[in-house]
């Protein structure tokens, strides 16, 4: 898939470097997590400009609250994306986002309709896609929300009228087939 | 916690809910207290981190150029050349602003180029015009000072005659002065001349004003004789009528007793005998 020829340091490097507020790591950081975050934001928020907004958004806040990262909770990445995450899901709750849905450009409509209906073709993501095709469909129904869309596991609970610990049970289903296949 | 147990627990999808962040922070509180008690939710816990990463790495998509630029400008750092990405306003408005400048700065120096000539051509002018003012100047410098070196003479000349009328007055009224009038001979009919003898000590003076001879060539001056029981004594020589003396009195020599005083006019440097036929002036006392 991707080849990431990018300038790279160890996570232990990178936090270090961070949370002493040293400004150059922030463009090495950027250099090698953008793209991959930006792969979190763009299946939750559609929309590219506000995508775009909040890819930015993300790194203004791993900077400004790099001292709230703790190394013994878990990864780096992690946390970065969950921000990413986070910041997707109340940019699409936001009035800004149901604004925008209501302001299309008529050239930006096209685009903006198919992506809607999902029939870009990143090539990227074309493999991945075809791997959680594969999943079973009440597993890629999951994941599909939680994963793309933003749910929350109550919320996909909710959408899918499943129990929690089903939907739960299901999420870990997937990540666990996304495990394989990456071994 | 038993084996069974923590299996359940792994099993539960908390700790993918975990990695998702869609636990509350009570819950995520947990699952962080269970993962540093237990070695085997620590790992389960990284390897769906992993397994995450490794799926967002995978479906990474290239955001646009412009983000970057516009995020560190957002934090206020500085844009570094190497930085490529800016979006196409920022990009061609510092050219347009470089073009500007050097513009802007090939005009400022052609106007300094115009400036320079005009003031190099208002200078040279200036300094012609100078140049012959200090030219006139010169020229009525040196016209006052032919006037100044004439009024100078005059004055001069003024003064001489001045003094020689004052020293006739003070000697017409002393009584101790003879004045002894001599009248024009044969030689020069119209000429007359004043001899001053001291009563006292027998000093003989003669007055530059108080004559009137004709001018003498280069080769002659008039010499004064007394009389002395008809015998002629030389009592010395003197200048021209006009002579630039400062003095008009001029001292002769003394002559104890004379019955005429006469002038002729002899070679330079005088005669032992006086040339007769050149006699100018004579009077007796």
């Amino acid at each position: 898939m991707t080849a990431l020829k990018k300038p790279s340091l160890t996570e232990a490097e990178l936090v270090l470097a961070l949370q002493s507020k040293d400004s150059a790591v922030l463009k090495t950081l950027y250099s090698m997590y953008s793209s991959a975050l930006y792969g979190v934001i763009t299946r939750i928020i559609t929309h590219t400009e506000l995508a775009e907004d909040v890819l930015q958004e993300t790194f203004v806040k791993i900077w400004q609250s790099a001292e709230n990262y703790d190394s013994t909770k878990g990864r780096l990445f992690t946390w970065m994306m969950n921000i990413a995450r986070n910041l997707s899901i109340d940019k699409l709750r936001s009035k800004d986002f149901k604004n925008s849905l209501k302001n299309q450009d008529i050239e930006n409509n096209v685009s903006f309709v198919d992506e809607q209906n999902k029939v870009t073709f990143n090539p990227d993501v074309l493999g991945v896609k075809q791997l959680v095709e594969n999943l079973k469909p009440d597993l890629q129904s999951v994941l599909n929300l939680v994963y793309y869309k933003g749910y929350t596991h109550v919320e996909a609970a909710e959408k899918l009228d499943l129990p929690l610990g089903t939907v739960k049970t299901r999420i870990r289903l997937a990540i666990i087939e996304l495990r394989r296949s990456f071994n | 916690m038993s084996v069974e147990n923590l299996k359940a627990y792994i099993e539960s999808g908390v700790l993918e809910l975990y990695v998702l962040g869609d636990l509350s922070p009570e819950e995520a509180l947990q699952v962080e207290e269970m993962a540093a008690q237990n070695p085997e939710v620590k790992a389960e816990l990284s390897a769906i981190e992993l397994a995450m990463e490794e799926y967002a790495m995978q479906n990474a998509v290239e955001p646009s150029a412009g983000v970057e630029a516009k995020l560190f400008e957002k934090l206020g750092f500085e844009a570094e050349q190497d930085t490529v990405y800016q979006s196409d306003t920022t990009t061609t408005e510092p050219k347009i602003l470089r073009l500007d400048g050097s513009n802007g700065k090939v005009r400022t120096l052609r106007f300094a180029l115009v400036a320079c000539i005009a003031l190099l051509v208002i200078s040279t002018a200036a300094l012609f015009i100078t140049y012959n003012k200090l030219n006139d100047a010169h020229d009525q410098i040196a016209s006052l000072n032919l006037d100044k070196q004439k009024f100078a003479g005059v004055v001069r000349r003024l003064e001489f005659d001045n003094k020689g009328l004052d020293n006739m007055v003070a000697m017409n009224d002393s009584k101790e002065w003879a004045t002894i009038r001599m009248a024009g001979q044969a030689f020069s009919p119209k000429s007359k001349m004043n001899v001053y003898w001291n009563k006292n000590d027998k000093s003989v003076l003669i007055n530059y004003v108080a004559m009137d001879l004709p001018k003498a060539d280069a080769e002659h001056e008039y010499q004064l004789w007394a009389l002395v029981n008809g015998k002629p004594v030389s009592l010395g020589v003197f200048g021209k009528s006009d002579s630039t003396n400062a003095e008009a009195l001029q001292k002769m020599q003394t002559i104890q007793e004379a019955q005429a005083f006469a002038v002729t006019l002899e070679p330079m440097g005088g005669s032992v005998n006086p040339t007769m036929e050149k006699l100018t002036v004579m009077g007796g006392v």
